[in-house]
């Protein structure tokens, strides 16, 4: 347990260190750096309805991010959540398209359906290479994000296209109110029910199975688990199944509740944000749902930022690169700092 | 076929600047993802640079500048912080990415391209149809054969390979791995900052946002499927600007029967099917030891 703590001192170290660096950045460009902090803090934790902007935000990239902790505890880096998410997306929009005018019941579990294996197929093609030839997952699921942006792209301004659009930003024809899950404000019981069925499926699944513990061991230590007689393609190929139909079904929540459409480039740091919700939680399910809110929060200030202050919304993403920065970061220096700390006050 | 030959050139000079810095760090054991954030950020910086101070060369120094010191952050986090390398490269090619909006943002106020009043200098009417391209297209041979002979050629490369590959036997004789890593990255910087002056500078003289659309992460791939080798990476980068050239001439050949979004896929299939063939011909070993992380001993 004091281990656990000790890293979540670790990371909280680390984060003040990169938003340092960011203050340092935002007071070179010519901002305010502390009137940015305050519009952030403001923006995602003291306004009204804060928390309800914290859930919208949080749920679907706590889904995605539960994805990352199994595929980066079973060893492999699958960093296309984004990738991922966007084909789940854009499946459901299909599927939506192809069922219109049939029930609602029947329409929303065949969208999730379609959304999860999408995600799911867009994770195999990248997880097969890596464990057939050994391609490297971390270059070909990269380029699997910018070939998904392209398909948006294809989808959104040819099939799928929204006649009526105004020529800024292609995107979809929305769909029926009756198979939306929430509406545009974005939280639902619906949304709720999945994100806390998906939290409780990964934990047992990390937690309480063969798969869980095996994964784990796999990502520590292949050549051992191979020994020990466990087939490892098996294990590699479910936790990349299991996180793209994750981040495919997020892709579906952000489609079927908040957003209501597909539109080219929607939500571009989303699987990025997932990846680091997953690394600064230390890969533990129950650590995901908690940071997921925060980083919520904070996707909530980046909307916040250009209305109130006046500040670019990329700051956020500034924030968000610094932090990815350091969050792996483990210095001796302030692991020695933080034991001896630990020992004067729990002596004391 | 002239015309084919300088999209090639344009197109794989950058690429193949950034790729040496990939084969660099990667002989020095690192796993160079910030690629594409240095990249961006010589870009922005050569741009801008140049129409705030009007010349093209204090413009160069401020972009090698502003990548060294980037290097240098990156160095210190994953081999004094001990962070994992590939998390902390993504993180760099954030801020690189974040960084240069930001930039363009607070000195123009808007997110709109900005178009410089000159680029690099030209090659001159004495090389006929090749005359518009940049004098870095021209160099660009000059530096893979100067970084082959420092890597394959000199005591100081063999250093930096055995920094790499075996810290424990560097250090056992008196080679420093740690500062030779930080040599690499800074060599790397300098060698990031051309290739993104020349992708921005080059030929159309303007910087937009997300410019590079990749190319540093092209780079590291290309440095994969070379083997680590500059001569080999070279060609890879080669072969992934070959591929560009022929998606843009098949379309101006074919019309519209070739699908836009195709062509603009095809670099990036590019770089997937020779990270798999790379993997196909040795054998389906990774390249990487352990989780990211930096060989210690």
């Amino acid at each position: 347990m004091t281990e656990s703590i000790v890293s979540v001192f670790r990371a909280l170290i680390f984060i003040v260190i990169a938003l340092a660096l960011c203050g340092l950045i935002f007071s070179v460009a010519g901002y305010s750096a502390p009137d940015m902090f305050r519009a952030i803090i403001d923006g995602a934790f003291l306004r009204t309805g804060a928390l309800q902007q914290a859930l919208r935000w949080g749920l679907p990239l706590f889904i995605t991010a539960a994805g990352v902790v199994i595929s980066f505890r079973a060893g492999y880096f699958n960093i296309g959540a984004q990738g991922q998410f966007y084909i789940g997306a854009i499946c459901a929009a299909f599927a939506a398209d192809w069922l219109n005018g049939l029930p609602a019941f029947i329409v929303i579990p065949a969208c999730f359906l379609a959304g999860m294996t999408g995600g799911a197929l867009w994770a195999m093609w990248p997880g097969i290479l890596r464990l057939r030839s050994g391609a490297d997952e971390v270059i070909t699921t990269l380029m699997g994000n910018f070939l998904a942006v392209i398909v948006l792209i294809y989808v959104t301004s040819g099939p799928l296209k929204d006649p009526s659009g105004s020529g800024q930003q292609a995107s979809s024809r929305p769909l029926d109110a009756a198979y939306r899950i929430s509406t545009s404000y974005g939280v639902s019981p619906t949304i709720i029910a999945i994100a806390v069925l998906v939290g409780i499926f990964m934990w047992l699944l990390v937690n309480r199975t063969a798969f869980g513990v095996l994964s784990g061991l796999a990502g520590r230590n292949a050549t051992m688990v191979t020994w020990q007689g466990a087939r490892l393609w098996n294990i590699g190929l479910a936790s990349f199944i299991i996180s793209g139909a994750l981040a495919g079904l997020a892709g579906t929540v952000e489609l079927m509740g908040p957003n209501g459409r597909l539109a080219s480039g929607f939500l571009p740091a989303h699987g990025f944000t997932a990846i680091l919700i997953a690394l600064v939680a230390n890969l533990s399910i129950v650590g995901t749902a908690i940071v997921a809110l925060f980083f919520g929060g904070l996707a909530s200030a980046a909307l916040y930022l250009p209305v109130i202050a006046g500040l670019p919304s990329s700051a956020i993403d500034i924030i968000n690169a610094a932090i990815a920065l350091f969050i792996t970061a483990k210095s001796n220096i302030v692991d020695r700092f933080l034991r001896n700390w630990r020992k004067r006050v729990w002596t004391t | 076929m002239d015309d084919v030959i300088i999209a090639i050139l344009r197109s794989a000079t950058p690429l193949v600047y950034v790729t040496l810095a990939g084969v660099i760090a990667q002989r020095a054991g690192i796993w160079h993802l910030g690629l594409e954030g240095l990249m961006i950020a010589g870009a922005c910086a050569t741009i801008l640079g140049t129409v705030l101070t009007g010349s093209i060369f204090s413009a160069l120094l401020i972009a090698m500048v502003i990548c060294i010191v980037a290097s240098i952050l990156f160095w210190f986090v994953v081999e004094k912080l001990k962070a994992n390398q590939i998390i902390a490269g993504l993180g760099l090619t954030g801020l690189g990415l974040g960084g240069t909006t930001l930039a363009v943002e607070s000195i123009f106020g808007s997110q709109a391209a900005v178009t410089a009043p000159s680029g690099l200098p030209r090659l001159g009417a004495m090389f006929g149809a090749y005359g518009t391209l940049s004098i870095l297209v021209l160099l660009m041979p000059l530096f893979v054969f100067a970084v082959w002979v420092l890597l394959c050629r000199t005591r100081f490369g063999l250093r930096l390979s055995a920094a790499g590959e075996h810290p424990f036997a560097a250090r056992s004789v008196g080679v420093n791995p740690g500062r030779m890593r930080l040599i690499a990255l800074m060599i790397g910087g300098v060698l990031c900052a051309l290739g993104g002056a020349e992708l921005a500078s080059g030929s159309l003289q303007f910087f937009s946002q997300n410019m590079t659309a990749g190319r540093g992460f092209m780079a590291f791939a290309a440095v994969i499927f070379g083997a680590g080798h500059p001569i080999g990476a070279t060609f890879a980068a080669l072969f992934f600007a070959i591929v560009g050239a022929i998606g843009i001439r098949a379309q101006l050949v074919f019309g519209e029967r070739v699908p836009h979004d195709l062509l603009l896929a095809l670099p990036y299939l590019a770089t997937v099917f020779g990270i798999w063939l790379s993997a196909r011909l040795r054998g389906g070993v990774k390249a990487v030891t352990g989780f990211g992380e930096l060989r210690d001993s």
